[in-house]
């Protein structure tokens, strides 16, 4: 088991190197205001029995984890997902996939549509071939908190005499997002989780005499090259050094955050009916930071939303919703099944979304729309009139052309995997939109009108009665006895 | 003043045809404004899966390589030119109008010639498909229906005029095009009796013969060859399709047709049921399927008792009464069906008590118009506003709409078996002669 933890202080007038205490064995902070990163990696070997087996079962397997609030991310943690649980899966070639969505129900509790991979997973879209690092199949669903991974590594991984691992499990409740990895050529599990800025007064102990943690406590450092970011603070590593170290340090990096302040709300326009409208309300107008930059919003929904890709040709509909095109749509897009049909979580969109004018440097800054308009399909009858189905936030990223891709991987926080960088190139910058703060969470829910089952009782039978009644009542016309009537009706008329 | 004008209007075939012309013309060119100046579209959605379908043939790709292309091959081919660039987009549109002047014009000759009208009644009630505001936008929004048209009133007039090899073929053709018209096959097999063919037979000898020579009779010349030319188009044309586009073609012009739920809310009256009962329900109550029968009434009904019932007292209103049959009791139901059944309403209304009794025929319209607005009304609180309206608005109003419906068709069938059979005019005498 390898451990590294690192606390990012966003201002460095709020950090004196006096708020950390080294000994032995234990690391002590002292009212340190940072957003923290920590990251375990797991050899397979150390890993339960019946898990290892598992993972030895898979080429790759990387789960994304994002809680609903809007967090601030510190760079180099800019990257984001919308929130809930992403799975992306690359099975082994020869072995057809069948436990995954077992352990995932047992890992983070019930999840709709996930029965096995082949079935309830879709393609991953790749539009750059030469983005070698992506998966084969994508997974979402609505998970709202890491309660039952937590209660589940509490009852089957920790040791039950290990309050430490119940403690470092518990501490997830809180983590922005956290990162699973797996892949078979390193046979490691890595597992990464993120807090937002918060101040630390903790302390971080060896697990045991042979084992290192290594403890970076940085601030961000201005620096010559605008393409990368430059660090400094210090490096400990507990278990062998005595002090923390001074360190200085720079990387490229490949997700940025936005200079210029703009952050973005999401909601539906009212009322939602069967063909909800998704609107993306930006604070001002999006200034593109470099001329390479287009901004873009990637959707995931959920197999009850779909989006009909032959919507998005017209260029007046486009421009009616400040859209530029419709970059990459993926999943379930039977524009007809009702979601009970639907096997799969769902579908994955990409906009490109158009740019307004450059704005008139008089005016005060204007707030700008977008409109995504989506579909439902129908739900199961039940006994009430709606059913809810959740939206998650859309993510927003200017995407840019880098001078540079290779050397992003070896940036030590590079994140990958994230659903949405293989319809890029590699040389491409992303630079993202922050949520608006203080919004009750990043997922709209819609309620979808249901035949409701309270009142259904007398449908069948009152349909067929009708229909035959009415079938025997026009056999009668057709055959019955009123010929004469009718002849003398038919007579008179003749007259 | 004004009357005078409208009977001499009414009077000139030229300007009749003129006026169904440039009605069509104009909606067309409106379409292309509206199309061009706003993101909402007057093309209809189905035109652009046509013409996107039509799109991948030019590319040497099937046409079912388009999500939701449920129809023969062949009509992205006959929409071919619609991937030329500029106008061409608007061809197949141009190609459906044309298709309902042409259908509106063998109205006009079947009534002159088989219902001996005098021309300017014959141009009065053509014009109820020749002028119909309905029947012009559906075309030049480019949808298929109106083509359809053209192919089966073709077919009536083959008939009609004893061209029987010409009608297997058309008949064939609009079965593969649609499938609905196979219901055209009873009543048209039914009417082609020996009367109609000019052969008197004496009835006394009828009620002596056995099976095997009745069986004889009624396998004449004629049935014979309907069935043979119908059956060798139909599976022609299959097999050609079959052989270039292989099992997409199969599964989505004719299977998904057979296997479809059809949950999605529309005017049929099982349209709740299908929706209640292809859903998974959470408590598994019982049910007893009976949608699964829907077929045996609509196919009775519209396959069997009506054309036997009627067909020989009047082929055009017969086939009226068949579709609409087919229509009410069928498991989908929209406005673009409407179509199928008006286009025979010119030859049924004449003698009609729709017609007849201004208070019979104002009240069906009425009521046909309002079951349609209460529906409609319903859909789109549900649609549009979200309101759970499934039960009972929907529900009820759908119902309410087929028992509209019914009551209507009941009135047509009256009508029809009050009128004496129907005898071979204008190519029968000519045979006797």
């Amino acid at each position: 088991m390898k451990q590294r933890i690192t606390y990012l202080v966003q201002n460095p007038d709020d950090f004196t190197p006096e708020q950390l205490d080294v000994s032995e064995t234990t690391f002590t902070l002292n009212k340190v205001p940072a957003a923290k990163e920590h990251r375990i990696t797991f050899g397979l070997s150390e890993l339960p029995g019946e898990l290892r087996t598992a993972f030895e079962q898979w080429h790759e397997l990387h789960i994304r984890w994002t809680c609903q609030t809007p967090y601030t991310a510190v760079p180099p943690f800019t990257s984001r997902v919308s929130p809930g649980l992403h799975v992306f899966f690359t099975p082994r070639k020869d072995q057809p996939e069948t436990t995954l969505c077992d352990h995932l129900h047992q890992a983070f509790g019930p999840l709709p549509k996930c029965s096995s991979p082949t079935t309830s997973f879709t393609k991953l879209p790749v539009l750059s071939e030469r983005f070698s690092m992506s998966s084969y199949f994508q997974y979402y669903a609505h998970v709202p908190t890491l309660e039952n991974l937590v209660t589940f590594i509490h009852e089957k991984l920790c040791n039950s005499s290990s309050k430490a691992c119940k403690a470092a499990a518990s501490s997830l409740l809180s983590v922005a997002y956290l990162d699973i990895d797996y892949d078979a050529i390193s046979h490691a599990v890595v597992i990464n989780a993120f807090w937002a800025p918060n101040t630390w007064t903790e302390s971080v102990t060896l697990p045991g005499k042979q084992d290192t943690i290594e403890i970076g406590v940085l601030t961000h450092e201005p620096n010559p090259d605008p393409d990368d970011i430059g660090f400094g603070g210090f490096l400990t590593v507990l278990g062998q050094d005595t002090a923390p170290k001074p360190t200085r340090f720079q990387t490229p990096t490949r997700h940025y955050p936005l200079a210029h302040p703009l952050t973005y709300t999401t909601s539906l326009s009212s009322p939602t009916g069967l063909h909800p409208t998704l609107i993306i309300s930006l604070s001002t107008l999006p200034i593109p930071p470099h001329a390479t930059c287009k901004l873009h919003a990637h959707l995931t929904l959920p197999s009850a939303l779909f989006i009909d890709k032959y919507q998005f040709v017209d260029p007046l509909f486009l421009a009616a919703h400040h859209l530029h095109a419709l970059r990459s749509l993926s999943g379930a897009t039977d524009l007809e099944a009702p979601d009970w049909v639907v096997e799969q979580w769902g579908s994955a969109a990409l906009f490109e979304v158009a740019l307004p004018n450059a704005p008139n440097q008089q005016a005060p800054p204007a707030a700008y729309n977008i409109s995504i308009p989506l579909h439902l399909r129908y739900l199961p009858a039940a006994p009430s009139s709606h059913s809810a189905v959740p939206l998650p936030w859309p993510v927003l990223f200017f995407a840019c052309r880098a001078d540079e891709g290779a050397k992003m991987a070896g940036n030590p926080f590079d994140r990958l995997h994230l659903g949405y960088e293989a319809l890029f190139g590699p040389k491409t910058r992303f630079m993202h939109v922050p949520p608006a703060q203080g919004v009750d969470g990043m997922v709209e829910w819609i309620d979808v009108p249901v035949l409701d089952l309270r009142g259904a009782a007398w449908v069948e039978w009152g349909t067929v009665g009708m229909v035959v009644g009415a079938f025997l009542g026009l056999c009668w016309v057709l055959f019955g006895g009123k010929k004469e009537v009718v002849v003398e009706k038919g007579g008179k008329k003749k007259q | 003043m004004a009357l005078s004008l409208l009977s001499s209007f009414f009077a000139s075939p030229r300007a009749i045809f003129s006026a169904a012309i440039l009605l069509r013309a104009l909606f067309l060119v409106y379409g292309l404004f509206q199309d061009a100046f706003s993101p909402m579209k007057y093309t209809d959605i189905d035109y652009f899966v046509f013409t996107d379908a039509a799109r991948f043939i030019s590319r040497g790709q099937s046409p079912y390589a388009r999500d939701t292309y449920r129809y023969t091959p062949l009509l992205a081919w006959m929409i071919y030119p619609t991937t030329w660039p500029g106008a061409w987009f608007s061809f197949g549109k141009v190609l459906f109008a044309i298709g309902d002047i042409v259908a509106g014009w063998m109205m006009f000759r079947i009534l002159c010639s088989y219902q001996n009208m005098s021309q300017e009644r014959a141009l009065k009630f053509a014009s109820i498909w020749l002028l119909n505001p309905m029947v012009a936008t559906i075309s030049t929004r480019g949808s298929s229906e109106g083509l359809l048209g053209v192919f089966v009133i073709a077919l009536l007039w083959a008939v009609l005029s004893k061209r029987i090899e010409l009608a297997g073929l058309l008949l064939g053709f609009a079965v593969h095009f649609k499938i609905y018209p196979f219901i055209y096959a009873a009543s048209i097999v039914w009417w082609l009796d020996d009367t109609q063919l000019g052969r008197h037979n004496n009835a006394n000898q009828a009620a002596s013969r056995s099976l095997v020579e009745m069986t004889a009779t009624f396998l004449n010349y004629q049935r014979v060859m309907l069935a043979f030319y119908s059956l060798l188009t139909f599976i022609g044309l299959n097999m050609a399709m079959y052989s270039s586009y292989e099992w997409p073609f199969l599964e989505h012009s004719y299977f998904y047709h057979l296997t479809r739920i059809d949950h999605r809310h529309n005017f049929s009256p099982y349209n709740t049921l299908l929706y209640l009962n292809s859903s998974p329900k959470p408590n598994h109550s019982p049910s007893i399927e009976l949608e699964r029968l829907a077929f045996v009434p609509q196919l009775l009904l519209s396959g069997v008792m009506i054309p036997v019932a009627l067909s020989k007292k009047d082929l055009p209103s017969t086939m009226l009464a068949q579709t609409f049959a087919f229509v009410a009791f069928n498991k989908v139901c929209t406005s673009q069906y409407f179509l199928w059944y008006m286009m025979f309403l010119p030859f049924y209304l004449p003698d009609s008590t729709l017609l007849r009794s201004r208070r019979v025929g104002i009240t069906s319209l009425v009521f046909w118009v309002l079951g349609q607005i209460f529906w409609l009304q319903q859909g789109f609180q549900l649609e549009f506003n979200g309101q759970s309206t499934f039960i009972p608005g929907l529900w009820a109003s759908s119902i309410l709409f087929f028992v509209v419906n019914v009551w209507i068709l009941g009135i047509i069938i009256l009508d029809v078996r009050a009128k004496t059979p129907s005898r071979p005019q204008v190519a029968a005498s000519k045979k006797r002669s």
